[in-house]
């Protein structure tokens, strides 16, 4: 073979050159195609109705501040998650502000203070004077071993929405209900067989044990914290084991009166609209969107508070949250509090908040607003706004632990394992599980101190 | 010359470029760091501290790993005893020339695997919904005794998982299953049945070895895909993370995520995931082993 011919042999093929071609073109084009704009700053969201509420506080400020313009960009909430985390642990830059809920706030303060993917708010409040515009107890899921890290955009008490048609119709007044006890006992003939299966076709609440929202909700209604405001786990105190062994005579056995009607699910509205559940836990929040999805029951549903463990007891506790916090990565962090306070201490979005969604504002400057005690025709003429501004003072302390969801995880698993004995055994009774709950929590107190103490820049911090 | 010779030298490493900087980016890089993350204490890859063999040794220790560990060996050997017998059987029953609307019911036995995990997943949570979902309704309207409110999903976690596998990949597997048959030398068959043999003995001692290696590679897809299920369990029990109650969902890969993806402890995450590796790779020598004792 000649040496021109062995050359040309290895040459390139013209398809070979096509393919190159294109490959340098497609290159090109994507390198001189206009990257989208970015306007100043970004706000991350993953609710998707706040791209429009905040339109026109953000058109505002955009007209003052042309140099500094402002985007909100509408993030579904996984995807929000894992790009916040992946931005703070791996410093990479994420959005200058973030709009996110509690479980995934609470997950950025897994690691040393300092490293806190969130700007320190604390000392802008209080340079500020803005401390006190919200109850202590809101800011506590926002806040990590003592700084407060985000703006939460409600309080979101929680009170009971009842079937006023059916109780009324039976005659039972509700004014006399101070106890879950009470509860039951003046709603039991609501529940019966009504197509002689042998099962009843309604119960009086709707939850289940396993159901994290639920027990979140009844644990910090009772006062049986998960954490102690150190951040300590406590998952085995008398009151913990009380309550759960309490809880499992609702979900098991002869006396059960809770039915699992899964909120947001085709299956669990039209249990609703049945009547198959009297009641259910009813933040504001939830309130909003049953007046917008549940539309068939406007003017059959009630708010009351909530029953209390014992007489005297807490009238209600709190579910959801979402903050408003500054990435560190943010330019300009002073720039950007301006932007949060336009946003969230606003009027205007504490009137769209209750008007489009009912939830109430937890910055005292507005809970005057003659809004909050207009009637509500969805809920039979009641003030609902007033309603849930009452529970300000009694919404419970809730932690802020990286480990919360674990923690709960844990006591579900707890109640589960009680229910199991007590439907082997046939002993629904508090007293009689009251010890196993103990050792259980035992147990769960143990695996979770051993996953914290894994974490030695969480447990380093003062 | 010179040019053309220094030109076809650098040739075979200009078409190697692409292949070697993805496999660079994305195996060989991550894979040397996560080997490194192992032997850290971290949060994040920004804030480490060396620790040894410190997350191995609590990997030993940690009764939640070990639930997963448990959990996962389980579904694995239930995947195995159904999917490839359900597999080979649905196989066998549509290689069947006499068996009329044959390819129809190929088609109707692969689409679940078209359809997907998360698809899967979705339907089998509505089926086995309390209450409104078709199994406990259809049971409590034939039998009224029956509780509408028969919490499946909670009181069956692994047959319900393993359930949904078998329903995925049955059809999936039973394609290979498919193309194998269709290679069996039909001469060898009529052979056999000549001699003599019986359906189980041409089954036995015909199809079956002829099947052997495809059986082998469905068995290690089988095995290793379940080592690493994660999909399922997480969509089923999206609530809990995927773990299910009191854990009985919890896998290695789910906790591993959890680990890693949730509370940021990396290097936790990375010595899971380093024994997970350890396991697929014993597991894939002691088949290749079998099989090549098999096959002398």
């Amino acid at each position: 073979m000649s040496s021109a011919r062995f050359a040309s042999s290895r040459a390139l093929s013209p398809g070979i050159w096509i393919i190159l071609l294109l490959a340098v073109v497609s290159t090109t084009g994507v390198l001189l195609m206009p990257a989208p704009e970015r306007g100043g700053a970004v706000l991350w969201t993953f609710i998707d109705y706040n791209g429009k509420n905040y339109a026109s506080i953000l058109a505002a400020w955009n007209r003052a501040h042309p140099d500094t313009r402002l985007q909100a960009k509408v993030i579904e909430y996984a995807a929000l998650q894992r790009r916040m985390l992946t931005g703070f642990f791996s410093g990479t830059p994420t959005a200058d502000l973030l709009e996110v809920e509690r479980s995934i706030a609470n997950r950025a303060f897994i690691g040393p203070l300092d490293r806190v993917g969130f700007v320190d708010l604390t000392d802008y409040l209080r340079a500020d004077g803005l401390t006190d515009e919200i109850a202590p107890a809101v800011y506590t899921p926002w806040s990590s071993r003592g700084r407060i890290f985000g703006i939460p955009i409600g309080f979101h008490p929680v009170l009971l929405a009842y079937r006023a048609d059916l109780v009324e119709a039976a005659g039972i007044d509700v004014s006399q209900i101070e106890t879950w006890d009470d509860f039951f006992r003046l709603l039991r003939p609501l529940m019966f067989d009504r197509n002689g299966d042998g099962q009843p076709d309604r119960y009086l609440l709707s939850g289940w044990n396993n159901n994290p929202n639920t027990i979140d909700i009844l644990l910090l209604q009772a006062d049986a914290q998960l954490f102690d405001p150190a951040g300590r786990p406590t998952l085995d105190t008398p009151r913990n084991a009380e309550i759960l062994a309490r809880l499992v005579s609702w979900f098991a056995g002869p006396n059960r009166i809770a039915a699992d009607a899964s909120d947001f699910t085709f299956a669990g509205n039209r249990q609703r609209l049945e009547g198959y559940v009297v009641a259910t836990f009813m933040p504001d929040w939830l309130a909003g969107s049953w007046r917008k999805d549940l539309t068939p029951l406007a003017g059959k549903v009630k708010l009351m508070p909530l029953p209390a463990w014992e007489r005297g007891g807490r009238r209600t506790s709190a579910w959801g949250g979402t903050m408003i916090g500054i990435a560190k990565s943010a330019p300009r962090p002073a720039e950007k509090w301006e932007l949060v306070k336009m946003l969230y201490f606003s009027r205007e979005l504490a009137e769209t908040n209750f008007n489009e969604f009912l939830i109430v504002s937890p910055l005292r400057r507005h809970h005057h607003l003659p809004m909050y005690d207009r009637p509500d025709p969805y809920f039979c003429g009641q003030p609902v706004g007033r309603l849930y501004l009452d529970q300000e003072n009694n919404v419970p302390t809730r932690p802020s632990s990286p480990y919360t969801q674990e923690a709960l995880r844990l006591a579900l698993d707890v109640l589960g394992t009680l229910k199991q004995h007590a439907e082997a055994t046939g002993r629904y009774d508090a007293a009689s599980l009251e010890p196993l709950a103990h050792q259980l929590l035992a147990e769960a107190q143990r695996s979770l101190l051993r996953q914290i103490a894994r974490n030695p820049f969480l447990l380093a911090a003062p | 010359m010179k040019a053309s010779r220094s030109f076809s030298e650098w040739t075979p490493w200009l078409f190697l470029a692409p292949y070697l900087l993805i496999f660079g980016t994305f195996v060989a890089w991550p894979l040397t760091r996560s080997l490194v993350l192992a032997f850290e204490q971290t949060y994040g890859p920004k804030t480490t501290a060396f620790v040894g063999l410190l997350n191995f040794q609590f990997v030993l220790h940690d009764p939640l790993f070990w639930t997963a560990v448990r959990n996962t060996v389980l579904f694995t050997l239930a995947a195995a005893v159904t999917q490839i017998p359900a597999a080979l059987g649905l196989a066998l029953l549509l290689n069947r020339p006499d068996i009329r609307g044959r390819r129809l019911f190929r088609l109707i036995f692969f689409t679940p695997s078209i359809v997907g995990l998360a698809f899967v997943a979705i339907i089998f949570t509505l089926l086995l919904e309390k209450r409104t979902g078709f199994v406990n309704s259809s049971l409590h309207s034939l039998f009224p005794v029956w509780d509408p409110d028969f919490p499946w999903l909670e009181s069956y976690v692994m047959p319900s998982l393993i359930a949904a596998a078998l329903w995925l990949s049955a059809g999936f597997y039973m394609v290979y299953f498919l193309a194998a048959l269709q290679n069996v030398p039909a001469e060898l068959i009529d052979a056999a049945h000549i001699d003599g043999a019986g359906p189980w003995q041409r089954f036995r001692h015909v199809t079956l070895p002829e099947i052997r290696p495809v059986l082998n590679i469905i068995t290690l897809l089988v095995v290793t895909g379940s080592l690493q299920l994660f999909e399922l369990p997480y969509l089923f029990y999206n609530d809990t993370a995927g773990n299910g109650p009191e854990n009985h969902a919890l896998t290695i890969v789910t906790y591993l995520y959890q680990t890693g993806f949730r509370t940021g402890d990396l290097g936790y995450a990375s010595a899971i995931g380093w024994v997970l590796t350890l396991v697929l790779v014993g597991f894939a020598l002691l088949q290749r082993r079998m099989t090549q004792r098999g096959e002398s």
